[in-house]
C-alpha cells in the first residue's frame, strides 16, 4: 500500500493463562487518525503498548517507516531508534514530576536528540503556545489541572516531530469537563495531518476526527472501517450492539 | 544548687567539649556522610537495575554490615586489622566504618525510595527516547532523592551521636573530650549532661536545616 507507515503482522501476547492478543494484524497510512473502540479488557491498551515495546510480545513483526522490527525480539538500539521517530500518550500523562512543562517537553531534546538547550527551549514554547499553555512554561505538574498536564504530554510527544503519536486512553483519567480542552489538542493535531493511533472510550472524536475506526474484543480485531461506515453501517452484529449500549446511555 | 565551683568546670568544660564537636564530631560526621551516600545510591542503583553479580554483592554488603555491631566493625578495622598488618589512624579507620555501616542502612533507604518513583516515569522516559541511564540520572534518581531525604536526615542526625562510639578507638571526639574533663574532676553527672545538651544542640541545627531543604525540595509539589 503506498504511504504506509505502520504495518504489524501477528501480535501476540499472553499475561500467564490469559490470551490478550490473538494474533493481531493492522496497518496504518501516513496521515490516518485511527481510534481504536471496544470494550475494556478488548486488549487495546495492550496492543499499543506491544507496538511500542513498552510491553514485549509474545510474537509478531512490524514494518516502521520502511524498518522491520521483532516485537518480540527488537534490540536496544532498534527500540530507540523506533522511539525517536514516534511519540506516546499516557493515561495518566507521567509528566516528569521533576520538570516543569517546559522542561518536560525539552527533556527528550536535550538529552536523546542532543539539541542545545536554547533550540530546545524555543521549540519547547512554540509547542506550549501550540497547546495553549505558553504561560504555565514554568509550573510543576502537581501545580497543573489533569487537562493542562495531559496537553503538555501531547506537546512532549510532539516534540521530537514524531512521524506518529499513539494515544493511550488519553482522557480517560480526566473529569468530563477537561476532556473537551484535550480532544480539541488532539483534533487540531489530525487537522496538522499526524498520523495518529488513539485508543479511546470518546465515540465523538472516533466519529468526527479520525478516518478509520478499529474495533476490538477479546484480543482480536472485530471490525475495521471508515469511521462514517462505522458508524452508520457497521459490517458485524457485535459491532452494532456495542454501538447500541452506548446509544441507550 | 549549682556550686560556684561545678559552674566554672561547665563554664570552662564547655569550649573544651564543643571544640572537638567542632573538630572532629562534625569532620567525621560530614566526611564519613559524604562517602557513604555515594557508596549507598551506587548500591541501591545495582540493585535496582538488577545488575547481575554486582547486585548479589551489593546484597551481601548490606546483610553483613547491618548484621554486626558498629562497635564491632570499629574494632575490627582498629584494633583487628594491625593484626594482618594494616594499620589505620584512628580518625580515617572511623570515617571507612562510619561510611561503610552509614552506606549500607541509606543504600536500603534509597533502593525503597527508587522504587516508590512511579514506573510511568521510566515509561514516559522510554517514550522520548532516553537511554535507561539519562533516565535515571536525570528523572528516576533525583525524585528518588528527595523522596529519601526526611529518613536520610534521620539518618545523618542519628550519625552525629553515633560518632561518639569513635571515643572507643580512641578519636578524641567530643564525647572522649568530656571522659577526660571527667577523670579530672569527678564531675560526671553534669558533665555528662552537658555532653549531651552539646549533642542536642547539634541535632537541632540539623533538624532546623531539614525543614529548609524539605521545604525547598517540596517546590515541584507531590
Amino acid at each position: 500500500m503506498a504511504g504506509e507507515l505502520l504495518s504489524v503482522k501477528g501480535l501476540s501476547k499472553s499475561f500467564g493463562e490469559g490470551k490478550i492478543l490473538d494474533g493481531i494484524d493492522l496497518s496504518v497510512a501516513r496521515g490516518d487518525v485511527i481510534a481504536i473502540l471496544g470494550p475494556s479488557g478488548a486488549g487495546k491498551t495492550t496492543m499499543l503498548r506491544c507496538i511500542s515495546f513498552l510491553e514485549r510480545a509474545d510474537a509478531g513483526d512490524m514494518i516502521f517507516d520502511g524498518v522491520d522490527y521483532s516485537l518480540r525480539d527488537a534490540s536496544r538500539k532498534e527500540i530507540l531508534e523506533f522511539r525517536r521517530k514516534t511519540g506516546f500518550v499516557f493515561q495518566n500523562y507521567n509528566l516528569f514530576r521533576n520538570r516543569t512543562a517546559l522542561g518536560n517537553i525539552t527533556e527528550g531534546l536535550i538529552t536523546a536528540r542532543k539539541m542545545p538547550k536554547a533550540d530546545a527551549e524555543e521549540k519547547g514554547m512554540a509547542l506550549l503556545r501550540k497547546v495553549g499553555l505558553e504561560d504555565k512554561h514554568g509550573s510543576y505538574p502537581s501545580e497543573l489541572s489533569g487537562g493542562q498536564q495531559q496537553r503538555v504530554a501531547i506537546a512532549r510527544a510532539m516534540a521530537s516531530d514524531p512521524l506518529m503519536i499513539f494515544f493511550d486512553e488519553p482522557t480517560s483519567a480526566l473529569d468530563p469537563e477537561l476532556t473537551g480542552e484535550v480532544l480539541s489538542v488532539m483534533r487540531q493535531l489530525a487537522e496538522d495531518g499526524m498520523t495518529m493511533l488513539v485508543v479511546t472510550h470518546e465515540l465523538g472524536f472516533a466519529e468526527n476526527v479520525s478516518d478509520r475506526v478499529i474495533f476490538m474484543e477479546n484480543g482480536s480485531i472485530v471490525e475495521d472501517a471508515p469511521s462514517g461506515k462505522f458508524f452508520s453501517d457497521p459490517e458485524k452484529k457485535r459491532t452494532r450492539e456495542f454501538l447500541a449500549t452506548f446509544i441507550e446511555r | 544548687m549549682i556550686s560556684e565551683r561545678l559552674m566554672g568546670i561547665l563554664v570552662d568544660s564547655f569550649w573544651n567539649i564543643l571544640i572537638p564537636g567542632l573538630t572532629m564530631t562534625i569532620p567525621l560526621t560530614i566526611i564519613s556522610f559524604a562517602i557513604a551516600m555515594v557508596i549507598a545510591i551506587i548500591t541501591a542503583l545495582v540493585q535496582f537495575a538488577g545488575i547481575k553479580v554486582l547486585k548479589e554483592i551489593a546484597r551481601f554488603y548490606v546483610w553483613v554490615v547491618r548484621g554486626t555491631p558498629l562497635l564491632v566493625q570499629l574494632f575490627v578495622v582498629f584494633y583487628g586489622l594491625p593484626n594482618i598488618g594494616i594499620l589505620i589512624d584512628p580518625f580515617p579507620a572511623a570515617v571507612i566504618v562510619f561510611s561503610i555501616n552509614e552506606g549500607a542502612y541509606s543504600a536500603e533507604t534509597i533502593r525503597a525510595a527508587l522504587e516508590a518513583v512511579p514506573r510511568g516515569q521510566m515509561e514516559a522516559g522510554e517514550c522520548v527516547g532516553m537511554t535507561y541511564l539519562q533516565i535515571i540520572r536525570r528523572i528516576v534518581l533525583p525524585q528518588a532523592l528527595r523522596i529519601a531525604f526526611p529518613p536520610l536526615s534521620n539518618s545523618l542526625i542519628a550519625m552525629v551521636k553515633d560518632t561518639s562510639l569513635a571515643a572507643n578507638i580512641t578519636v578524641t571526639e567530643m564525647f572522649m573530650a568530656t571522659q577526660r574533663i571527667v577523670a579530672r574532676t569527678y564531675e560526671p553527672l553534669a558533665l555528662y549532661i552537658e555532653v549531651g545538651l552539646i549533642y542536642l544542640l547539634f541535632c537541632t541545627v540539623l533538624t532546623r536545616l531539614q525543614r529548609i531543604g524539605e521545604r525547598r525540595l517540596g517546590a515541584y509539589g507531590g
